[in-house]
């Protein structure tokens, strides 16, 4: 069996990073199985529908068979895929070389599933209930509105001011990456903070995710129950309401973290409590494992480092401030200038030049996206020149010595230094060095010594 | 929000004549004077945010297309529908500050808004045009602001009509505000009987026929913008015309007067017979800025400004012959007089005999009573002793009514030089051309007054696209400092060679020579190598064993060395001082290298640049799509971590906001070129280095050139380039010109193809 290390890229990734047993037991559940049937490699998904109903299993020399010469490749990346995931299981033979077959926990639900269809844990809201649904419209802007009210906070907190009405889990979590906690000026942004807001929806939806379930442990709660929960998610049906009696006091708990974010609103009827999935939380599945979609881009950017964002949203004002310099804001429009003094500002908080290009690039109004490349090649050359500029200075810690009694006890000294490939400068006339930290002490001791 | 924020771009109007004693020479100490001047964006300094998000937009706002913010700032969508409509309306009332391709940036100012008003643009018309363009409802600041800038631009006219001169504006209050004036009360002419009252004459104008904005406009206010005016004049004595002009300038009673010249009536002066030939199509552009000065069917004085290569001659030539009376063409040096005579004799029918050059060498006289006559600012405006017989030509311009002053590269003129020039020649109309009206610096108000507004500006990347000028691949090539050379230019002993050590870096000499390898072998390009430096341009010249040409080559050796430059197979690069910026005419040089630069001036660069910008090859290659992406190249070669790093950002500012872009390079030559390029070994490279630390200070300086009064120092002559290129129009194809918009619309869908690159710009990130 291929023991590879998986690094988490996606949702998936992170399920196949399970260990087995959580692994078997996620496969109990019949939503969890076809969310993952949908994350499959085209190829995969076939192999899996293929071989349903079969109980056998089947060689491997056979499956190469199924596939023309050009697809090997391919074939490759959905075996492994599916035995990282613990849908096939392979088997060794001497005589018969190797075979695969199907997890039969996942086989079993599967085959159940496509005959019966699957049953939620809970019914949504009946429509005469007490309580009024927003419109998906509304629910959606709530959504958005969550969403940058999170990052907007998180800005401001790279400024010094405390978050609120984030949850002291959700804290924790950005806490792990994004913030660090000094015991005066409150928590502030880290490198990987000012980075991570650079990057699209889905990818920061992702992060946060994932942080939530790696330190789900810390929380008391199984990471397995969390990716199941998060998973069924996903198959509830955006808008609808659902009883929050339906839950476990973790799923309880988790759901009120998740509404900090915006993937689900929180609704107080008469007599129970509701809660509606939003966007973000029914394609928690999907959106994660993929990050083609993209929404429309917004920022046009000119050859004289001018670049005009088609926004109205304080946010992405916020985002563009980061590392341009903004001139004028206008009720749709904000107009700035990327400079030397703004990209500098912007290294100086961790982000890097290939960052800033990837956000614009996949920003990048749909005016000028089709353009090729969408961001002028000069602006491009130019900020990634600006960085290395940065990088040309190499510092090292050193030590300076001066004062020397004799000439012979100097060039002594300089010998000594060389010999430890600790000299950095000398200057024979005035008789004074500089020398590496990391040899000081073997320098003060031998100094001593001549001077004895 | 905004309101205490809110900065007008106010500029000072000076009429000042402090330069008078400085700026004795056009070619030198005017050169490039907006070194120290600041660009108006880099004085901001620290950031300065304006905030207009309470503007309201308006619910259609995404089929309008720009914004318009309370301190004058305008932002333009190329990409709108109305934008062409849009951009003849703001360049007629507001600064262009930046127009790369998607978005422009305007600054409305009291200068661009003089030009708006004298072009017959009226203040509400300006105000409710902005409005219908604009996509958020306009700040009360700015229709304060255009109301407050226009209440008395325009307001005035001077007619010289019949040979008087009459002071005329439609509203009788202003002209008694004039009169309570002691200059201009005296000046007034007493022969015109007095009737109590006003006593103003009361005549009629036509309103604007031009189209203009009126496309914009409903049928009312169309109908009121073409409707017949009631006009009130008075007559001033011709002698008394300086003074009273002088009292009406911005320091004084504050109503500047327009001029205008109604050259169709005018009877008492001879008609000059010449006609544009047949082959004489102004392009759409020319076309264009033609209709802002004669909108009224009268003739507008006022300043047109086109790129080099753009064909400003036949704009020039086009006016004089509409006008069709004598005409004084001013260029600034011999060889431009040589050339606008061609070009006169080129595109209009004009006959020989009428059309005469005055120079050092050549003293022609036209025949019969009306013509042409081309000569310098300097013959003009020299102050000593002339030959008899210049002194009697001279009297004789002095004598003579012209009915247009022609005047080239204004931009090069000096303040003094002009006011000059304007006082001996008496002249109906006045025409100046510039390709690059740096902008925001005194002088511009000066010529302003001087001149006349400016009528019209051609949008660089419009012209591209449309084919009329060359698609030119721009490029800053960082050459690191050698070690050596490096440690000298540090050193404080050697601050008067520091320009010398930068412009002799090993590695710049190395990069130029594979460049000049690259062009002339593998692409079969013709070269011109810009040094300012006279001792680099030796050193790299005959390094190289490539001609030279700076202002000691005697005119037969430069005639030698252009001829061989154009027919010879084998001579294809030439290494030029800075005499090669504006007087020497290649038009078969494509590839520009600049070795050494004036500082930080933006027009030199410009200029420079000029020289590749006559659209080369076929029209359907140049346009976007074409067969060759870009047909031009312009290098420019910098030190690194030299003053030249800032003096290089500094001059890109003009071509850059005309929608250029300066491509870094930074691994030339290819690490792999060794010893095949020279000053390979470290030997070599420091007997350079000493050679150049051995060189007297005054060798290693800027090329001084002598002052040109007379026309004689220059001897350049017009090299005869092919008949065509020299028009401006080369190939003379032409084609309409909202096409360019639409097919680069087409073409953004279509990916570049990455083998149509030059090798160079081919990726440099793997």
């Amino acid at each position: 069996m291929p023991q590879v290390k998986i690094i988490a890229k996606n949702f998936m990734d992170m399920v196949a990073s399970l260990p087995a047993i959580k692994l078997d037991k996620l496969y109990n559940n019949v939503f969890i199985c076809e969310a993952i049937l949908r994350s499959l490699p085209p190829l995969a998904k076939k192999y899996v529908l293929q071989m349903l109903y079969i109980d056998v299993p089947v060689p491997a020399t056979m499956m190469e068979e199924w596939v023309l010469a050009d697809g090997t490749s391919k074939h490759r990346v959905a075996i492994d895929r599916l035995i990282q995931l613990r849908i096939f299981s392979e088997i060794s033979d001497r005589k018969r070389g190797t075979s695969y077959s199907l997890n039969p926990t996942f086989q079993n639900n599967l085959q159940k599933h496509i005959i019966s269809g699957g049953v939620l844990p809970r019914e949504p809201m009946n429509s005469d209930n007490a309580i009024k649904l927003p419109s998906l419209q509304e629910l959606e802007t709530y959504a958005l509105k969550q969403w940058e009210c999170f990052l907007l906070q998180l800005i401001n907190s790279g400024q010094g001011e405390k978050l609120t009405g984030i949850s002291s889990s959700m804290m924790k979590i950005f806490q792990r990456g994004l913030l660090s906690q000094r015991d005066k000026d409150g928590p502030r942004l880290t490198e990987s903070g000012f980075q991570f807001l650079l990057m699209d929806t889905n990818a920061q939806l992702w992060y946060i995710i994932r942080e939530y379930i790696l330190n789900a442990e810390e929380r008391d709660v199984d990471p397995a129950d969390l990716i199941s929960f998060l998973l069924e998610l996903s198959f509830h049906v955006t808008g609808q309401a659902y009883n929050l009696n339906t839950l476990t006091e973790v799923q309880n708990n988790t759901l009120k973290d998740l509404a900090d974010l915006g993937l689900v609103k929180l609704q107080q009827g008469r007599k129970d409590s509701w809660f509606i999935p939003t966007k973000l939380a029914t394609n928690l599945s999907v959106s994660l494992a993929d990050s083609s979609a993209r929404k429309e881009g917004f920022v046009v950017m000119e050859t004289n480092f001018r670049m005009y964002a088609y926004s109205t949203s304080k946010l992405q004002c916020e985002i563009l401030r980061l590392f341009a310099r903004i001139e004028y804001q206008l009720p749709n429009l904000i107009a700035c200038a990327i400079t030397k003094e703004s990209l500098y500002n912007a290294f100086d908080n961790g982000i890097t030049s290939d960052q800033i290009i990837t956000f614009l690039q996949q920003n990048s109004h749909p005016r000028c996206a089709d353009r090729v490349p969408s961001i002028p090649e000069n602006v491009t050359d130019q900020i990634r020149l600006w960085e290395t500029d940065l990088q040309r200075i190499e510092m090292t810690q050193a030590h300076f010595y001066d004062e020397f009694p004799s000439k012979d006890v100097f060039e002594a000294a300089c010998d000594f230094a060389r010999e430890w490939r600790g000299l950095l400068w000398e200057d024979s006339k005035r008789m004074r060095l500089v020398v590496k930290s990391e040899v000081h002490n073997q320098m003060r001791e031998f100094l001593h010594t001549q001077s004895r | 929000m905004g309101n205490d924020e809110r900065k007008r771009p106010t500029k000072k109007m000076k009429y000042g004549g402090k330069d008078d004693q400085k700026m004795k020479n056009i070619q030198n100490v005017e050169d490039y004077y907006d070194d120290a001047d600041e660009d108006s964006r880099d004085g901001e300094g620290e950031e300065k945010r304006r905030d207009f998000t309470d503007l309201e937009l308006k619910p259609d706002h995404g089929n309008r297309p720009l914004w318009a913010c309370a301190d004058g700032k305008i932002f333009l969508e190329t990409f709108s529908p109305l934008y062409k409509q849009a951009y003849d309306f703001l360049i007629a009332i507001a600064e262009p500050v930046c127009r790369p391709e998607s978005m422009h940036e305007y600054n409305l100012t009291p200068h661009s808004l003089y030009a708006a008003v004298s072009v017959g643009l009226e203040t509400e018309t300006i105000i409710s045009v902005l409005n219908k363009l604009s996509k958020t409802k306009l700040p009360g600041e700015i229709i304060d602001f255009i109301h407050a800038s226009t209440a008395n631009y325009g307001k005035v006219k001077l007619v010289l009509k019949k040979n008087r001169y009459f002071i005329e504006s439609p509203f009788p209050e202003v002209l008694k505000r004039l009169l309570s004036d002691d200059v201009i009360n005296r000046a007034r002419f007493t022969s015109e009987p007095y009737y109590g009252g006003d006593g103003f004459t009361i005549g009629k104008t036509s309103g604007e026929l031009e189209a203009g904005p009126g496309e914009l406009l409903n049928e009312a206010e169309l109908a009121a913008a073409a409707e017949e005016k009631e006009t009130h004049s008075f007559e001033i004595d011709p002698a008394l015309v300086e003074n009273v002009k002088q009292r009406c300038l911005p320091n004084a009673l504050n109503y500047p007067m327009l001029e205008e010249y109604d050259f169709r009536n005018d009877n008492v002066n001879p008609d000059l017979d010449m006609e544009l030939k047949p082959h004489a199509q102004p392009r759409p552009y020319q076309e264009k800025s033609l209709s802002k000065m004669f909108g009224n069917g009268r003739a507008r004085s006022g300043i047109i400004v086109l790129p080099c290569g753009a064909g400003k001659s036949l704009v020039g030539v086009s006016a004089a012959a509409r006008i069709k009376k004598s005409c004084l063409c001013l260029a600034t040096n011999a060889v431009s007089v040589d050339q606008w005579a061609y070009q006169f004799k080129l595109w209009s029918t004009i006959k020989d005999d009428q059309i005469c050059r005055f120079t050092s060498d050549s003293k022609e006289r036209f025949r019969g009573n009306a013509g042409v006559v081309v000569t310098t600012y300097n013959m003009i405006a020299f102050g000593g002793k002339r030959s008899e017989e210049a002194e009697k030509i001279i009297e004789e311009m002095r004598n003579r009514e012209w009915g247009l002053l022609l005047m080239d590269e204004v931009h090069v003129v000096p303040a003094h030089m002009f006011r000059k020039v304007i006082s001996i020649t008496k002249s109906h109309c006045k025409l100046g051309l510039t390709a690059t009206l740096v902008r925001e610096d005194e002088k511009i108000t000066d010529l302003n007054f001087l001149i006349g507004p400016k009528l019209y500006e051609a949008n660089w990347l419009d012209l591209v696209k449309g084919g009329f000028i060359a698609n030119v691949q721009c490029a800053e090539v960082w050459c690191p400092m050698t070690k050596e050379f490096f440690a000298e230019y540090l050193k404080k002993e050697n601050s008067k060679k520091k320009q010398a050590l930068y412009v002799m870096n090993p590695n710049k000499f190395r990069a130029c020579e594979f460049l000049i390898r690259f062009h002339e072998q593998q692409r079969g390009d013709k070269i011109i190598v810009f040094a300012d430096n006279l001792f680099a341009l030796t050193e790299y010249a005959m390094k190289l064993r490539k001609p030279m040409i700076y202002g000691a080559t005697s005119h037969i050796e430069r005639t030698k060395i252009l001829e061989a430059f154009k027919t010879s197979k084998t001579v294809n690069t030439v290494f030029l001082s800075k005499v090669g910026d504006n007087s020497i005419d290649i038009p078969e040089a494509n590839v520009i290298i600049q070795i050494s630069s004036h500082a930080g001036s933006r027009r030199q660069e410009a200029q420079r640049l000029g020289r590749i910008l006559r659209a080369k090859g076929k029209l359907e290659d140049r346009m976007a799509g074409g067969k060759e992406e870009y047909n031009a190249f312009f290098y420019s070669l910098v030190s690194t971590d030299t003053q030249e790093m800032y003096y290089s950002t500094k001059r890109q500012q003009f071509l850059i906001d005309q929608g250029y872009s300066f491509k870094v390079i930074t691994s030339l030559p290819p690490p792999d070129a060794g010893s095949s390029l020279g000053y390979h070994s470290q030997e070599e490279q420091l007997s350079l280095l000493g050679k150049v630390l051995n060189a007297g200070d005054d060798m290693v300086g800027l090329e001084q050139l002598e002052e040109d009064t007379d026309g004689k120092a220059l001897k350049t002559r017009r090299s005869m380039g092919s008949m065509s290129a020299m028009s401006g129009a080369n190939g003379r194809v032409y084609m309409e010109y909202n096409s360019g918009r639409q097919k680069s619309g087409n073409q953004s869908k279509k990916p570049k193809d990455p083998t149509k690159r030059h090798n160079i710009f081919k990726k440099r990130y793997v």
